[in-house]
């Protein structure tokens, strides 16, 4: 599979766990440790995995 | 000295420094319409990330979101880091954007789309979309200066001055260079934004005990808000997807936000925006949030959530310098999303509708006199949809940030299969991204309109659950440009490759 495809099952994946974790396993965590760390460190990752993909880019000829 | 006085005075400064920069800016303008819309497609990396995030971070970060917060709780947290998430589809588009941008000269999403179609009605269609839904988010902006105005002065400066300044100052900004002139208020916007947002949050933590005792008061005083659904039941799944979708495709729907993929200058200045605006974007979701968190502490019970933001401004325990600066923080958020609207959709108009329609063979020249005419036009049309909003019976803040930034969100989502078919999929046809624009902008402004959910399920999750086929199975019954649609999809193909993109 390419790399792209790889990059949009991560993203997929991510938009999955965005549903799946605060609305059905952490919803009775009724702390700042439940959806709110969850949401933060969630976006944190897929910052980096955007980080992690482009600082690979290089230079094309203009 | 009264809060009107410093009012007035704060503003003044800004609208100065504001002018001088812009009036700076003027100094590097060349000639062309690329030029004045795009900087030349030149800017630096750091100016790049600037205006990409004073553009898309507006009033609605400090007003609206912190009042989804104050009401609805981590929700609105979750809502908006969702579209943060969806940033992460800028590692495929960005690249794509400017390639295409470079190759084929365009100077605004709108004619990537007419040409890559081979169709100047894809284009008309979609010009139309963003003036239907663009307008109504604009005069969002400069309701929520006018607001803000009001609320800091106890009422003394009327809503409608503030909206004056507001209009003013983008009609200045917008004409003055252009891109540049909007990039350069732009940068020096957004440093106000974060910075004074970021002050007045420490001032507010530091006056509950620090951060330790504020998360702590949260779980003790409003523990209801720090789930999903939230306590009151009224956050649910079907409103958090009903506002994240729209706003988890905002990247490529709003064309203020997708024209400034054509502007870096080079790979390192793309990384440099791209990276700098997901920083930019992180922390200033952090602090908004828990700004509208802050006021569930002090300024409870306040029946409308627009108003948690003024309210918490006015507490003694802000000193009024600070509060001052704040506002003219939000004003600047404001005045950097509206600049950018007008001089988008006057690129749109001049390039789309001037040149693509009306006259194809007006000059440069006469092409880029347009645009500079429908900047105030434009201006003026938000000026007086917002003036009529605060003038309703019930009063304005009913339709405020928050209603109606989603319902402009929703109506620009109808726009993203096309964009999707014309970066992914040869087969993709002018008729089915006109049918599917059409037809999901139609559902959602009869399901806004009326207020209507079925199942619960909000207007642009129907617009887009009908566009989508719509646009796969007409296409499919439909010819394709496809001697443009190998030519487009191979050169990506190629260059992608040689820039190690995805």
């Amino acid at each position: 599979m390419s790399k792209s495809a790889w990059a949009w099952i991560w993203f997929a994946f991510l938009l999955a766990l965005d549903i799946a974790i605060p609305w059905y396993v952490l919803t009775r965590v009724e702390t700042v440790s439940g959806a709110f760390l969850f949401w933060t460190v969630w976006v944190a990752v897929a910052i980096i995995s955007a980080f992690v993909i482009f600082l690979k880019w290089k230079e094309v000829e203009r | 000295m009264s809060a009107t006085f410093w009012v007035w005075f704060g503003i003044s400064i800004y609208i100065v420094a504001g002018l001088a920069i812009a009036l700076m800016a003027r100094r590097q303008l060349g000639a062309g319409v690329s030029e004045f819309f795009l900087a030349n497609r030149k800017l630096g990396g750091f100016l790049s990330a600037m205006t990409y995030s004073a553009t898309t971070y507006s009033a609605f970060m400090m007003i609206g979101l912190a009042g989804l917060t104050y009401f609805h709780g981590v929700g609105a947290l979750g809502f908006e880091l969702t579209y943060l998430c969806g940033m992460f589809m800028m590692v495929f588009f960005l690249p794509r954007f400017w390639l295409v941008g470079k190759k084929y000269g365009y100077v605004s999403p709108i004619e990537l789309l007419s040409d890559r179609y081979q169709s100047k009605w894809v284009g008309v269609t979609a010009a139309i979309l963003a003036l239907v839904f663009l307008v109504p988010y604009g005069a969002v902006q400069l309701m929520g200066v006018g607001y803000l105005m009001n609320g800091i002065s106890q009422g003394v400066i009327p809503v409608v001055a503030g909206i004056i300044i507001a209009v003013v100052c983008a009609i200045a900004w917008s004409s003055i260079a252009g891109l540049r002139s909007v990039a350069w208020t732009d940068a020096f916007q957004a440093i106000i934004m974060i910075v004074v947002s970021a002050a007045v949050l420490g001032v507010v933590v530091a006056s509950l005990g620090g951060l330790g005792a504020f998360f702590s008061k949260l779980e003790s005083s409003v523990p209801g808000l720090l789930t999903v659904p939230s306590a009151k039941g009224a956050w649910n799944i079907n409103m958090f997807i009903g506002l994240a979708l729209p706003w988890l495709f905002f990247l490529i729907s709003n064309p203020q936000v997708s024209q400034r993929l054509f502007i870096p200058k080079s790979v390192t200045a793309m990384k440099q925006m791209l990276g700098g605006f997901l920083i930019f974007g992180f922390i200033y979701t952090l602090i908004s949030v828990l700004w509208g968190f802050s006021a569930t502490l002090l300024v409870p019970g306040l029946e409308n959530a627009d108003l948690a933001t003024p309210t918490l401004l006015a507490l003694p325990i802000i000193p009024m310098g600070l509060a001052i600066i704040v506002m003219i923080g939000i004003t600047a958020a404001a005045i950097s999303t509206i600049d950018s609207i007008l001089l988008t959709l006057s690129s749109v108009w001049a390039r789309d509708i001037h040149k693509g329609l009306i006259n194809p063979k007006v000059s440069e020249k006469g092409e880029l006199r347009v645009g500079q005419w429908v900047i105030p036009i434009m201006a003026i049309i938000a000026f007086l949809f917002a003036w009529w909003v605060t003038e309703q019976p019930e009063g304005g803040l009913e339709l405020m940030i928050s209603p109606l930034s989603a319902a402009a969100s929703a109506g620009l989502l109808m726009a993203v299969p096309a964009i999707f078919g014309a970066f992914f999929w040869k087969r993709a046809t002018a008729i089915g991204a006109i049918v599917s624009c059409i037809a999901g902008a139609i559902i959602v402004l009869i399901f806004q309109i009326t207020g209507w959910k079925p199942l619960g399920w909000w207007p642009g999750v129907w617009g887009f659950i009908v566009c989508v086929p719509l646009f796969i199975i007409v296409s499919l019954a439909t010819k394709p440009p496809k001697e443009k649609a190998e030519e487009f999809i191979g050169y990506l193909r190629g260059a992608l490759k040689k820039g190690r993109f995805i």
